[in-house]
């Protein structure tokens, strides 16, 4: 059984990536709307090298924060032409299979954006990392798959409402603000070198373990819901 | 049976609001530093009190629904939430108007208060996705967010120990809180927490109404209009003089709210027409107190408002069942 589930995720991770390196559309969108926000945000801010390092957590999370939900609205939204999803659910494969390979995809799109805006920031905003860089693998892991489970889970929540996408982030930005919170802080910290970014590292484990399980626990559920 | 129980507990949160009330404004003793400023405490504390019993209500009876898919359940869910947000947004309003006189400023963004504000949103979203999601998928819905919501919440217990923090510790059963002052802040919490208890028996019962008019509804376009008129609807007949004493209950408490602090105002201005000093500073408490009373019962009384509305709406829904 978990050899299917497991061969399952990875034919639907393989779709999703299929699809994408095909049409691109999503990816274009993500990585142009996350550039839009690094050129307006330097506008709004016209800030020195010493603020924009205080700023700058903030800044990185909230670009990617709202390109992420873009790209999960477009990720379900997609298997609702040609009945898609109704054929999944009447089909007899784990549900299970089909969340976790939509979250690996989606993990996989985000990480990407951010290999990809991290120069950018670097040469906008003239950014030098202060504390000990390598503990940004972890934060940005962590964070990434924070947002991008409880994303994936809500946004397959929000395509079953009436107003669709519209409802996204009113569901997963207060489930997702102590995550947010965490991450913005321990950025911030490594980029300014003040205090250890470690306890907040700690708690977004946590907090990802926590959302993952429940998350697992009620997809099925959801998807389902009549 | 029901309806005399109702009316038992009406009547017996209606003596403990007035012996609460009292207390807090005539018995319990002046905080040394705060002075009357401190009395929104004794709204602040029981507030949070009954809605974090309420989230947790919503907790159980949406685990009780996604196991048993009990429409009862769902409705418990519903009055639990809404209620909550509700006494929650006492808490909200209350804090500030206190904190503007503690520390000077309305809001501060520490830990406590962030997650508390934090925890509002989450059942404000969770009553968002109820209004539009479909109807046969509301309750799965809401059900699986109300979970999610749930598991935030001993982050927000657990913030006041993990990170320093503006906001004063849990101080019940401690030394730090006088004797008197513990007294009146359990006799108001018994208060609050019946009050809210019966709110949300009250939403309870409408949300039961109308998930039976909902059926009323389907079973019309399947079976035809005279089926329907044979379904009788014995929630509604109870509901409306319960509703209507709720109100004039609510109206009765608000007023009395309002003569006691203007009593009390009044009794200070005549007290203090010396004004020195310290007396523009006792001047200057009672505002907050009275504020803060006022916006505590505005929202109370408003909500019920807005459950009467929704129960003459249902009054002219069925009217028009009956009708058609």
């Amino acid at each position: 059984m978990s050899l299917g589930v497991a061969r399952l995720t990875s034919v639907n991770l393989r779709k999703d990536l299929r699809l994408e390196w095909r049409s691109r559309d999503v990816f274009n969108s993500m990585l142009f709307f996350a550039l839009l926000v690094v050129v307006v945000f330097s506008y709004v801010f016209d800030a020195s090298a010493e603020e924009a390092r205080r700023m700058m957590g903030g800044l990185i999370w909230i670009a990617f924060l709202f390109s992420t939900i873009m790209a999960l609205n477009q990720s379900w939204a997609r298997e609702l032409r040609n009945g898609v999803l109704d054929a999944y659910r009447v089909s007899p494969a784990p549900p299970e299979a089909l969340f976790l390979g939509k979250c690996l995809g989606n993990f996989l799109f985000v990480l990407l954006l951010e290999c990809l805006m991290a120069p950018l920031f670097v040469i906008f905003y003239n950014l030098r990392a202060l504390g000990n860089v390598w503990l940004l693998l972890p934060i940005f892991l962590l964070g990434t798959w924070a947002l991008v489970v409880n994303g994936t889970f809500f946004a397959v929540m929000s395509i079953r409402t009436r107003s669709r996408e519209l409802m996204l982030p009113l569901l997963l930005l207060p489930i997702s603000i102590p995550a947010v919170l965490m991450m913005v802080t321990a950025t911030s910290a490594v980029l300014t070198g003040e205090g250890s970014p470690v306890p907040q590292i700690k708690f977004l484990a946590g907090y990802c373990v926590i959302f993952t399980t429940v998350s697992f626990l009620l997809f099925d559920t959801v998807l389902n819901a009549e | 049976m029901k309806n005399r129980l109702f009316f038992l507990l009406l009547a017996v949160t209606a003596g403990l609001l007035a012996w609460g009330t009292y207390q807090a404004l005539y018995v319990a003793p002046a905080e040394a530093t705060m002075g009357d400023a401190q009395r929104i405490f004794y709204y602040h504390v029981p507030a949070a009190t009954a809605a974090s019993l309420l989230f947790w209500v919503n907790f159980v009876a949406s685990i009780w629904y996604l196991w048993k898919r009990s429409p009862v359940a769902d409705a418990i869910a519903v009055a639990g939430a809404e209620v909550g947000v509700v006494f929650f947004s006492v808490v909200l309003i209350s804090g500030p108007i206190w904190a503007r006189y503690a520390w000077g400023t309305f809001w501060v963004w520490d830990a406590r208060l962030t997650t508390s504000l934090i925890l509002w949103l989450l059942y404000v979203s969770y009553l968002i996705l109820r209004k539009s999601s479909e109807l046969g998928s509301t309750s799965v819905l809401a059900a699986s967010l109300a979970v999610f919501a749930a598991m935030d919440m001993p982050i927000v217990y657990m913030s006041n120990r993990w990170f320093r923090t503006n906001h004063p510790q849990p101080m019940i059963g401690t030394p730090n809180l006088n004797h008197d002052m513990q007294t009146v802040l359990l006799w108001n919490m018994l208060a609050f927490c019946m009050f809210a208890i019966l709110i949300a028996w009250f939403r309870f019962e409408l949300e039961r109404t109308s998930q039976t008019i909902n059926q009323l509804h389907i079973r019309k376009a399947a079976q035809g209009v005279s089926m329907a008129m044979l379904v009788p609807i014995p929630a509604l007949l109870s509901a409306k003089p319960a509703m209507l004493l709720l109100a004039k209950k609510a109206a009765f408490f608000g007023m009395s709210a309002m003569f006691f602090a203007h009593k009390k105002l009044t009794m200070f201005l005549l007290q203090t027409s010396g004004a020195d000093d310290l007396a523009h500073e006792k001047l200057v408490q009672h505002h907050y107190m009275v504020a803060g009373y006022v916006a505590v019962w505005t929202i109370y009384i408003g909500y019920l408002l807005l459950l009467m509305n929704k129960l003459r709406k249902l009054h002219q829904e069925e009217r028009e069942m009956r009708a058609s």
